[in-house]
Formats: structure tokens, C-alpha cells, sequence
């Protein structure tokens, strides 16, 4: 990859690896570079982050105190064994 | 990485050992421990409430029966989000919008609009997200763009997706939970990220 001739096509192609990999490869270092000067592809990354970020954001449903009854009852834990119910592989 | 509190590594051995040689409680406060775990990652793959319990509730019958094939070579969570991902693909319905699905597997990066530069450059036009703070912002209507927008990413995508950007999981270990090479997983949470943004992009630029 030419330096000189790094285009935002380029950058949005890569943009993603450099979300997650802080590394100091040369293809980084160009990434960044071209973010500093480039407000669309800083842009760009800006919404690739709050993307994951709502999803981090999401409320995360609880366990109903029915549904562990449910299984509860249905491994009959507690109760006398069930061959049936309770086998385990081995 | 998801924190699971109050529990040391020691502790849950000691519990598995428990929970294997017929010990209820110790199974119990297994299913106690991990029961968030599994049916929040149950929920975010399948986005129904209903369903994500059944994932729930299988999910820990088969924990139940298959606890002495848990060998502790690898961690006990990667065992479990194993079996989660495989009951979730199992009660996989295929929803109308996963039919309707875009095909991503092409390398495809982005729809904003590139124009050429006086050097005939590419050079990408994106209009900026909205700024407001994302708790503020997180209401029904933007979680149902969420909902919508994930479940026309296919699968084996929004799997790596959640497990990686979510449930915080390093790429190893999702590689080990989704039977994938570390190259795998990294290029489709790349395309991952780059399906669910472009789906998100008209309604956080409007």
C-alpha cells in the first residue's frame, strides 16, 4: 500500500480492525495518520464505535423466578431422583 | 468481559466437582451464578423473550446431563456459551427479516456515497452520528431499530458479533465457542459491525 495514495475507500476497508487491535503496524500507523486529517473517516469510526456501544447499551433481560422454577422441577432437583429425568452421560 | 461477581475460579471447580458426583445444591448454585449469563446471551442472539427462556432452560438440562464431559481443559464459560450458541441455532426460526437479509459475505464496506478528490482519490462522505449521550437516547423506539437491524445479520455473524463486542470474549475464546479460526472471527466481526452500522445509519443521521 502506497502511503501517499491511501484513500478513505482504503481506510473504511481497515477502519474496523483498528476498532479492537491497538497494534503499531504500518497499515495502523497510516490509519491514524489519515484520521487526523480526514473528519468523514474520523466520522466514519466515530459511528462504528457508538454502533457497538448501543448495543453494550441494550438492558439486559433478567431471569424470571418462574422460568428457574420450571427447570427446577423439570430436573427435579431437591426431590427424589428420576432415572429418567437425571441421567447423565458419561 | 462480563464480571461475574462473588466467585472465585477455586470456588467453581470445587462446585463442578460437587454438581458431577449428584451434589443438587452445588448444581444449584451453578445454574444461580450463570444464570444471567446464558439467558442475556440467549436473549441478544434471539431477541425474543419467550424463546431466549426455552435456550434457558436447555441450555441447563444439558449442562445437567453432560457436566462429566466438561473436561476443565478449557473454561468452564466457553464450555457453556458453546452449548447456549448450539440451542440457540437449534430453536432458530427464520424470521422474515433474516429472509430478507442482505447477503454480506462479499467484501463490502460501506453505502455513504465516496466521491474522487482533484488526485482521483476516494474520498468518503459520512454524515455525523448524533452526539446526544447513548443512555439518553435508548428508548423503545431505538431498541426496536436494534432489534430489527441485528436480526437480519445472518447467524454465524451476530454470534461472533455478541460474543466479541458484547459479551466482551476475547477472539480466542470465541473461536473456541464458535468452532472458528481466529482470522474467521475477525473478518466476520469486521463485516458484522460495518451490516449493523449501515442499518443504524439513516435513523442516527436523521
Amino acid at each position: 500500500m502506497k502511503k501517499e495514495h491511501l484513500s478513505c475507500k482504503k481506510i473504511a476497508n481497515y477502519i474496523c480492525t483498528e476498532l479492537d487491535e491497538n497494534t503499531d503496524s504500518p497499515q495502523c500507523r497510516e490509519i491514524k495518520k489519515h484520521l487526523k486529517s480526514c473528519p468523514n473517516c474520523t466520522a466514519y469510526l466515530d459511528s462504528l464505535k457508538k454502533t457497538v456501544r448501543l448495543y453494550r447499551k441494550y438492558p439486559d433481560p433478567k431471569v424470571q423466578e418462574q422460568c428457574r422454577k420450571k427447570l427446577f422441577a423439570a430436573l427435579e432437583l431437591g426431590k427424589q431422583k428420576s432415572r429418567s429425568v437425571k441421567k447423565r452421560s458419561r | 468481559m462480563k464480571s461475574l461477581k462473588h466467585f472465585f475460579p477455586s470456588e467453581e471447580t470445587t462446585l463442578i466437582k460437587k454438581a458431577r458426583a449428584g451434589d443438587d445444591r452445588a448444581f444449584t448454585r451453578l445454574v444461580k451464578h450463570y444464570e444471567d449469563l446464558v439467558y442475556g446471551f440467549a436473549f441478544k442472539v434471539c431477541r425474543d423473550k419467550e424463546k431466549a427462556e426455552e435456550i434457558w432452560q436447555d441450555t441447563f438440562i444439558n449442562v445437567y446431563r453432560k457436566l462429566n464431559q466438561f473436561d476443565g481443559k478449557s473454561k468452564f464459560t466457553t464450555w457453556l456459551y458453546s452449548i447456549v450458541a448450539n440451542n440457540c441455532r437449534m430453536k432458530r426460526r427464520k424470521t422474515k427479516l433474516e429472509m430478507a437479509r442482505t447477503y454480506i459475505d462479499k467484501p463490502h464496506v460501506t453505502h455513504d456515497s465516496f466521491e474522487s478528490d482533484d488526485r482521483g482519490r476516494n474520498i468518503l462522505t459520512v454524515s455525523a452520528w448524533r452526539d446526544t449521550p447513548l443512555d439518553k437516547i435508548m428508548n423503545a423506539e431505538l431498541k426496536s431499530k436494534l432489534d430489527a437491524a441485528i436480526q437480519k445479520l445472518p447467524y454465524n455473524y451476530r454470534l461472533v458479533f455478541i460474543l466479541r463486542d458484547i459479551e466482551g470474549q476475547s477472539a480466542e475464546e470465541t473461536g473456541k465457542i464458535l468452532k472458528l479460526s481466529i482470522p474467521a472471527v475477525k473478518s466476520r466481526l469486521r463485516r458484522a459491525r460495518v451490516f449493523l452500522r449501515e442499518q443504524l445509519n439513516e435513523y442516527m443521521t436523521s
